[in-house]
Formats: structure tokens, C-alpha cells, sequence
């Protein structure tokens, strides 16, 4: 029935926005091939769900509406609601700021000094003490705010 | 309409951190968002485990059994079935369901339509159309005497189904197809 086609892509399109949500962010400015893994998998493994046995240019037409008619809606709610915006994006967080770590959201992120040291090596700064706050995005980059005062530029 | 462009004054529109940066953390929204991930994987974990027991067809849960007080007729199915996807039904025949060296076996249409049978094996002799469903007549020497429905069912929902050698008590039994 067309209504099962129209609601398994919707579904489908829902499921995966929730379960990238909840797989978490992971620093970086470009996908890790740990995650290259994840996004084609996820992919392709709901595509065999969604399509199934039924494989008409119709339904394909169909399901592509489905979803950019659902992406549409969220993008809408996502511009019309801060509470919605966050709950789909997430929110940065603050990981290091006044020489201090938020140890909490560093464990809860599973993020560790390492990585923000990366970031702060891009900049041109030597250690940590020449960062004066660090923020993880909500899209997965760590920015850092230098201390100009100690070694950051 | 003109050609100049609509514009609003930027204001301190994101909310600071120690007066110093714009970020807009709000740290009360991710304690909460932290505990609801704590929640989920759980309640990811026990779908894996029901899906391990056969909750959602194919395993130890979904396996059933059913069979008539004179044994003349065994049912080995499974309650619950995945939409289009294969699977198999048993019917076992007891000494009783033989009757002047043939098997006469009647499915309900249910078998055909929502559950969605592809083929039985062995080839049945002979079969009618009728009373809501279909009669199978098979040649049969002696007990044991088996046949085998592939079904693939087409339709989620709650499915109920017939099976019963002709002059016999029938097993009525449902089968649940989840998405």
C-alpha cells in the first residue's frame, strides 16, 4: 500500500536523525574512517528496509519526497523553536575554560586532552596553558579561544 | 518592490559565558540530554536482547507448537513472522489423518493472502477452492507424513489462520507479523 511506502521512508528518515543524534559528536573537522564505516552502513542498511522487494522509480520518487518533505518540516521547526534546534543539533559545550577542565562534560563527551591539544597545534599554540578557553561545537569541532597573554597568538 | 535589502540590528542575541563568550551553553538541557542517552542505549540494549529471544520472529520465542487431541495433525509454525520475509510451516500427520491412502488437508484463505504462501511441498495431487479456503489432497502410504508451507507474509498485523484434516478437529492459531 502507498501509505506503508510513504511511512516506512519516514520513518526511516526519523530513526536515523535520532540514532546519529545519540551515536554522539566526535571532535574532528572531517570524518574519521571509524565514522565513514558508520555513515554508509547506517545507510545502507536502512535503504534495504525502506525499499524491501518494492523497487519502482514510483517509490523511489515517492520516498525521496517523503524524506525531503520531513527534512523540510524539522529544518522549519529547528528555525522557528530554540528547543527544537537543540534537541536536533545539540549544544557547544564548554570543555576547558580559566585553566580549568570540565571534567564532566570531557567524560561525558568522551573527549580527552588530546584532542583539544590538536586543535590548539592548528592555531600555532604550544600547550595548554596558551588556551584560554576551548569549546566543543555543536557540529563536532573544537574551537579555541587563545591566551594571548601565554604562547597563543 | 524596492531593491533594498530587509535588515534588523544585530543584538546580543546568544547568550554569554562569564560575560566573555557567545556560546549559548546551557548546561541544565544537557545534564538532562546526557540522562536521556543513558535511557536509550538501555532501551536499545533490551530491544537486542528481545531480538536475540525471538520477540520480533525468528527465534526461541516465536517457535510454536500446536497439535489435535487424536495427534492426527501437528502444526510446527511460528507465531511471530517478519513482513516479507521467509519461513516455513510443518504439518505433521499422525496414523489418524491417513484415510484410504490419501492426506485431505484444508488451510484457510488466510494462509494465501496476508501470509502470503508461496509454495507447498510436496506437490499436492489435487486441490479446491471452497468454504473459505483451500483443500489439499495428498497421496499417503504411512505415518510419519509431513508438509511444508513457505510462507512470506506481506501485511504487519495479527493474522489469524485455519489448518485441519478434513473430518478432523481444526487447529485454529494466530500468527502476529511485525514490520
Amino acid at each position: 500500500m502507498a501509505i506503508f511506502i510513504i511511512l516506512r521512508a519516514a520513518f526511516g528518515y526519523v530513526f536515523l536523525v535520532l540514532i546519529v543524534r545519540i551515536v554522539g559528536r566526535r571532535p574532528g573537522k572531517q570524518l574519521t574512517p571509524f565514522e565513514f564505516v558508520l555513515v554508509f552502513y547506517l545507510g545502507g542498511l536502512t535503504l534495504t528496509g525502506m525499499v524491501g522487494m518494492e523497487v519502482s522509480l514510483t517509490n523511489a520518487i515517492t520516498q525521496i519526497l517523503t524524506v525531503a518533505f520531513c527534512h523540510y518540516v524539522l529544518a522549519f521547526a529547528r528555525y522557528k523553536s530554540d528547543k527544537v534546534a537543540q534537541l536536533l543539533d545539540g549544544i557547544p559545550l564548554i570543555l576547558l575554560e580559566k585553566n580549568n577542565w570540565r571534567s564532566e562534560t570531557l567524560s561525558r563527551m568522551r573527549i580527552q586532552d588530546d584532542d583539544v591539544m590538536d586543535m590548539a597545534r592548528e592555531q600555532g599554540i604550544k600547550d595548554l596553558s596558551g588556551i584560554k578557553s576551548a569549546v566543543l561545537e555543536a557540529f563536532g569541532e573544537i574551537t579555541i579561544v587563545p591566551n594571548k597573554s601565554k604562547g597563543g597568538k | 518592490m524596492s531593491a533594498q535589502p530587509f535588515t534588523t540590528p544585530v543584538e546580543d542575541s546568544v547568550p554569554k559565558t562569564n560575560d566573555e563568550l557567545a556560546i549559548g551553553e546551557n548546561l541544565d538541557f544537557q545534564r538532562k540530554w546526557w540522562r536521556f542517552e543513558r535511557i536509550i542505549w538501555i532501551f536499545f540494549a533490551v530491544i537486542l536482547l528481545c531480538d536475540l529471544l525471538g520477540l520480533f520472529g525468528r527465534g526461541w520465542l516465536a517457535k510454536a507448537e500446536r497439535s489435535t487431541p487424536d495427534n492426527g495433525l501437528i502444526l510446527k509454525y511460528e507465531r511471530i513472522e517478519r513482513a516479507s520475509t521467509p519461513s516455513i510451516m510443518t504439518l505433521d500427520f499422525g496414523p489418524a489423518a491417513i484415510q484410504g491412502g490419501r492426506i485431505q488437508v484444508f488451510v484457510s484463505n488466510s494462509i494465501v493472502m496476508p501470509l502470503g504462501a508461496q509454495r507447498i511441498a510436496p506437490q499436492p495431487q489435487q486441490s479446491s477452492v471452497g468454504n473459505g479456503g483451500i483443500t489439499y489432497t495428498f497421496a499417503a502410504t504411512q505415518s510419519p507424513a509431513a508438509v511444508q508451507i513457505a510462507l512470506e507474509p506481506s501485511f504487519p498485523g495479527l493474522h489469524s489462520f485455519r489448518v485441519q484434516v478434513v473430518g478432523r478437529q481444526p487447529i485454529d492459531a494466530n500468527i502476529f507479523v511485525v514490520p
